[in-house]
């Protein structure tokens, strides 16, 4: 039993393929996805989104956005993502350094999300 | 035979510099002569050849236009085709329906800044302003909010008092995603509405766009349609994670949906401008150079017929000294 992840951006599509299991952070905490998951439909916050695929974890930074899950399909429709391998780490610490000394919180995120991923 | 020589006199005295073999001097000169001295027999050389010069020009400019626009296009196109695929979880989740019948109808028009562009931008007023017609009422008057220069200019002349908002000069720098969304902030904010109904031309190919309406209904009728059931009754199958009521959650995703069908439609708005652009220019071009063969033709004719008077006069007033 998989599930059918599709996560999609305006600029482009990040991911369509199928996983054993997701986990993704809405406002009110990470929620997990196993298959045969009751349909939900979700704001997903900036955060991670972290994908099993035979026992190997896949990381991806999102943006916020939406997520709808149904049927075993799930759709996920950000603001903009990434997937982990895609991130320079150099660059992302250098980003939080920088965004850091602003002070300013939603770009904070974003980078210690970046490096944290870069981290991993 | 003595006006022969008579003239053959007034050129040579016009022409001090001239060799010992006036006729081949004169021959180019004879054209400027015959328009100034005599008045225009037949089409000037030099004439044609001023015309011949001008749509030489009009034809290498058209050709470069063309040329700007394809390498522009193949950019634009995969973005747009990478953009397709967004809004379709949308529809997936709240329906289709273009049919609906609201109140406040809002009609946003994209068209493009530049002109000679086909006529994509005729076709998108068109449809507009067909929609308004559709949507008047007793009760409901539709607004417009329009985006690009050609569109505004054209629904300015008649239906001034109904634009709510327009945006200009959204080419300038390359589209992207932000952008949009911060303009759809601005007319979800300024505007109300029940319905939302963009104007666009999708790009089906380089021959080919296609006037596109899309719809998304606002929170408040998407609540209303749920209850009453229909497509949009399963919205109710799915729970809402997150601690936040359902009409929040409608609220984003209409946010959300709208800022990603305005991405889509400028996009393959764009598309289709410099698509249009490519076959305009490139038909103009072709016009050009058809014009180009008929006036050289023209000019060969003139010229050849000047010289066949010319050569008739000389040779007519030479055996007219001899005998």
């Amino acid at each position: 039993m998989t599930l059918n992840l599709c996560v999609l951006t305006p600029n482009r599509m990040i991911w369509d393929s199928e996983v054993k299991e997701i986990i993704l952070s809405t406002n009110s905490g990470q929620i997990g996805v196993l298959p045969n998951h009751a349909p939900i439909a979700t704001a997903v916050d900036i955060g991670l989104l972290r994908i099993r695929r035979n026992c190997q974890w896949l990381t991806v930074a999102l943006m916020g956005g939406f997520a709808r899950i149904s049927n075993n399909e799930i759709t996920i429709l950000g603001n903009d993502a990434e997937i982990s391998t895609d991130i320079d780490p150099q660059e992302a610490k250098q980003t939080l350094e920088i965004a850091e000394a602003n002070l300013s919180r939603a770009e904070g995120k974003r980078q210690a999300i970046e490096s944290n991923l870069a981290l991993r | 035979m003595a006006m022969a020589a008579l003239r053959r006199e007034g050129r040579r005295f016009l022409l001090p510099t001239a060799s010992s073999a006036p006729t081949i001097a004169a021959r180019s000169a004879i054209s400027n002569e015959e328009s100034c001295l005599f008045g225009v027999r037949s089409i000037s050389t030099q004439i044609v050849r001023n015309r011949m010069k001008s749509v030489k020009n009009i034809q290498k400019i058209t050709k470069a236009m063309k040329m700007v626009a394809a390498s522009k296009l193949r950019g634009v196109q995969i973005r747009t085709e990478a953009s397709r695929g967004v809004w379709q979880p949308f529809i997936a989740l709240l329906g289709d329906s273009p049919s609906i019948d609201v109140k406040k109808n809002v009609i946003v028009t994209v068209s493009s800044d530049k002109g000679l562009c086909g006529g994509i931008n005729s076709t998108s007023v068109k449809v507009s302003k067909a929609l308004f017609k559709v949507y008047s009422g007793p009760e409901k008057e539709p607004k417009y909010v329009i985006l690009g220069e050609k569109g505004k200019a054209q629904l300015v002349r008649d239906s001034k008092d109904h634009i709510m908002l327009s945006v200009s000069e959204l080419q300038k720098n390359p589209v992207n995603y932000t952008q949009v969304s911060v303009l759809a902030d601005d007319i979800l904010k300024n505007v109300e509405f029940d319905a939302l109904r963009v104007v666009y031309n999708k790009f089906r190919s380089i021959v080919l766009f296609i006037p596109t309406v899309s719809t998304i209904l606002s929170p408040e009728t998407i609540e209303k349609e749920s209850e009453a059931g229909g497509s949009l009754g399963d919205l109710d199958l799915y729970e809402i994670e997150g601690g936040e009521t359902k009409s929040e959650v409608l609220q984003n995703l209409t946010e959300f949906q709208f800022s990603c069908v305005m991405f889509n439609a400028v996009l393959e708005n764009a598309c289709s401008e410099l698509g249009a652009r490519m076959s305009a220019m490139d038909s103009s071009s072709r016009n050009a150079g058809e014009m180009l063969d008929r006036l050289t033709l023209a000019y060969n004719r003139t010229r050849q017929a000047s010289i066949t008077t010319e050569l008739i006069e000389i040779i007519s007033g030479a055996s007219a000294l001899e005998g």
